[in-house]
């Protein structure tokens, strides 16, 4: 029987899906975020094919369970979460209703990268939800800080390694190498950064303080009065006074916040205003972790050589 | 120092340490037993209703506490986990047990079986928690062919994802205890091992990055009561055919997700029922439901309702309800809603709600 070319596409891909996983060359790993996944990226190279749920111009505390994401999460060997409960809303739900065991938690295709990295702010003492949207474990955005990038990169070879022993050596050359690649970095990141010392900022949401810690930036507020809180009028008025009053020239916004209420406060008050990603894939030119962080240092440093904004 | 004193002051000391020590391993079992124990949320459901019922319904207080839902959530061991719905309803006084299910979720092929008492998967609709829907009523549809709490009862379900690469594809199959006529109008015990056969296939596909759509077809055969032939003193089963056809588009930019949304839902059902072994009736019921998210706290939205009676095709009720949502959190909602149905004997009901809505503890995610 001769088949035509849309049965015989058809028939490929029906019998694609119902391959099992060990049989496709590379190790298939989804990533909640995009930043775990170009750390993955790095360590895995040709070895795997890496998916991210969440989009890097995405909110990732905010991401629908859609069920196209249980097509990657079947066939993965690895799915990597950035935890500390930042996926707490959707990732859940996504891996009980994936129906592979493998990459549930405690298994050996699962990894939550936060593993022994440096946590910033852990609530100690009792916590509720009278504290906004708060994550009692510490803040989540902590691969902002190039030190943790290493670990995680490091968290995803010993992972890698384990799931594909024959690759190890090949793992361990990748985390080398990326290791001297963002030491290099490191230097010239230190280098810019010393001229941000001390620099105050206002941010939209807490995601800043491993990057803040480490670039020597001081965020003296945030536009929502507590995590995950829309900004009431009276928090805008006394955020706007300690803005003009302690002369605080940055403004940093996450690219998937309304931009409307920022920009009032920046004609206020004065300060610049950038809309600052937190996240691999949030503008098109940052492709990897080391482009994250070339953006964000060279947005900053253009604004501090640009005259500030006449004030009203 | 005498030797009494040194030994008063070992003593106290030893006393001391053995009571922090004690105290320490105390702490340290409770926390760890606390680990283990489920997720526990409860979910307040308070509601105010001003208006006037025409449909033979007893009248409703002006305000009401219509629910409190207590769910109990845990993985059980490495292959199933539980969920329990346990819902209090002070207005009828009553505690029921509104699911309470195992699914194993480890199973290969794709497979998931569950067992136990749980809301049928048959359309989109009735799987939801009626604290959790948008609305402060259901459907008229829904009320006439599954009740008011919707289509619930206790057996077994399995459920496949149907490998492909194209789209998410579900195919379920479902086997229940038939529920009473007074429970889901639209079946009818005839005897006490009677059951309940569903099967749903519905498929999930992205159209674009921001839009999405979901269709599913549903199916339940069952009974309709018995009918007695009193001249050979026998009786045989009466047999109900339930289908249903759901469509559900969504749009959610995901570069400003908190901000706008748009939901469209539509379900449509009809009714084959034996009557008795020489007549039966057709009869039909649809909704549709639109939903306008338009700032970060604020939904507006309306919902169409048109319907027969499983036992009456002649007439039909029609109506509509109109929304307006604020949400302070995730976790609470205050809704106004105003409702108008023209009931089949040409009698009209407005009615106005208020729903407010809250939650405490981490209820787990609902289907998408």
């Amino acid at each position: 029987m001769e088949l035509t070319p849309s049965k015989r596409s058809f028939l490929s891909a029906v019998l694609f899906c119902l391959m099992p996983s060990w049989l496709l060359a590379k190790v298939q790993v989804v990533t909640t975020t995009e930043d775990l996944a170009a750390l993955a990226r790095e360590v895995g190279g040709n070895l795997v094919e890496v998916h991210s749920i969440a989009k890097g111009y995405q909110d990732p505390h905010f991401v629908d369970a859609k069920p196209s994401y249980l097509l990657k999460l079947k066939r993965a060997d690895l799915f990597i979460q950035v935890g500390l409960e930042l996926e707490v809303a959707w990732a859940p739900a996504l891996l009980t209703n994936a129906r592979n065991s493998k990459i549930l938690p405690g298994n050996i295709g699962f990894l939550d990268a936060s593993d022994g990295c440096e946590i910033l702010q852990k609530v100690s003492g009792s916590v509720d939800r009278s504290m906004g949207d708060i994550h009692p474990l510490g803040n989540p955005h902590y691969w902002l800080d190039p030190s943790n990038g290493g670990r995680i990169a490091g968290n995803i070879a010993e992972k890698l390694s384990a799931l594909d022993p024959k690759h190890t050596e090949d793992y361990k050359a990748s985390l080398k190498h990326f290791e001297s690649r963002l030491s290099k970095k490191e230097k010239e990141w230190d280098q810019a950064a010393s001229k941000l010392q001390g620099i105050r900022a206002v941010t939209y949401h807490n995601s800043w303080p491993n990057f803040a810690q480490y670039f020597g930036i001081q965020v003296v507020n945030f536009i929502e009065p507590k995590p995950g809180v829309p900004p009431s009028t009276s928090h805008v008025q006394a955020l706007t006074q300690q803005i003009k009053n302690g002369e605080i020239p940055i403004l940093l916004v996450e690219p998937y916040f309304d931009i409307k209420l920022p920009r009032k406060i920046a004609q206020a008050t004065g300060a610049k205003l950038l809309i600052f990603p937190p996240s691999v894939g949030a503008e098109p030119e940052i492709q990897t972790y080391f482009d994250l962080f070339d953006h964000n240092l060279r947005l900053l440093l253009n604004s501090l050589q640009e005259p500030p904004p006449q004030k009203p | 120092m005498s030797f009494k004193k040194y030994a008063l002051w070992a003593a106290l000391m030893l006393g001391f340490f053995s009571k922090t020590q004690a105290q320490t391993t105390a702490k340290s079992a409770l926390q760890a037993s606390n680990i283990l124990n489920p997720n526990i949320s409860v979910i307040g459901w308070f509601q105010g209703e001003a208006g006037h019922r025409q449909s033979g319904e007893e009248a409703s207080s002006a305000f009401q506490f219509q629910e409190a839902e207590i769910a109990l959530q845990s993985i059980v061991d490495p292959y199933a986990r539980a969920d329990f719905f346990v819902a209090v309803e002070p207005p009828e006084g009553k505690v029921d047990l509104e699911e309470g299910y195992l699914t194993w979720f480890n199973l290969p092929y794709g497979l998931a079986l569950k067992a136990g008492k749980f809301k049928a998967n048959f359309g989109k609709f009735n799987r939801v928690h009626r604290p959790e829907t948008a609305f402060a009523d259901r459907p008229l549809a829904h009320e006439a062919y599954f009740g008011e709490e919707g289509l619930a009862s206790v057996g077994g379900s399995l459920s496949w994802h149907v490998p492909n690469p194209w789209l998410f594809v579900d195919l379920d199959a479902e086997v229940l205890t038939m529920p009473e006529a007074d429970e889901t109008p639209a079946f009818d015990t005839a005897r006490k091992k009677d059951l309940l056969y569903l099967g749903r296939l519905s498929g999930y596909y992205d159209l674009t990055e921001s839009a999405n759509i979901t269709l599913g077809g549903s199916y339940a055969h069952g009974s309709a009561g018995r009918e007695f032939d009193q001249v050979n003193n026998s009786s045989s089963t009466l047999k109900s055919r339930l289908h249903g056809l759901d469509l559900t588009l969504r749009w959610k930019n995901p570069k400003r997700a908190i901000y706008k949304s748009v939901l469209w839902q539509t379900e449509v059902l009809w009714n084959q029922r034996e009557l008795s072994s020489l007549s039966s009736i057709t009869s039909a019921g649809l909704f549709f439901h639109l939903e306008y998210q338009f700032a970060r706290r604020w939904r507006a939205g309306g919902r169409y309702d048109w319907t027969e009676s499983p036992q009456d095709n002649s007439r039909h009720d029609q109506g509509g309800l109109l929304y307006l949502t604020f949400t302070p959190s995730e976790f609470s909602l205050i809704s106004l809603q105003g409702k108008q149905v023209k009931r089949a004997d040409g009698k009209k009901e407005n009615l106005g709600f208020l729903k407010i809505t809250f939650n405490i503890g981490p209820h787990g995610t609902h289907p998408f």
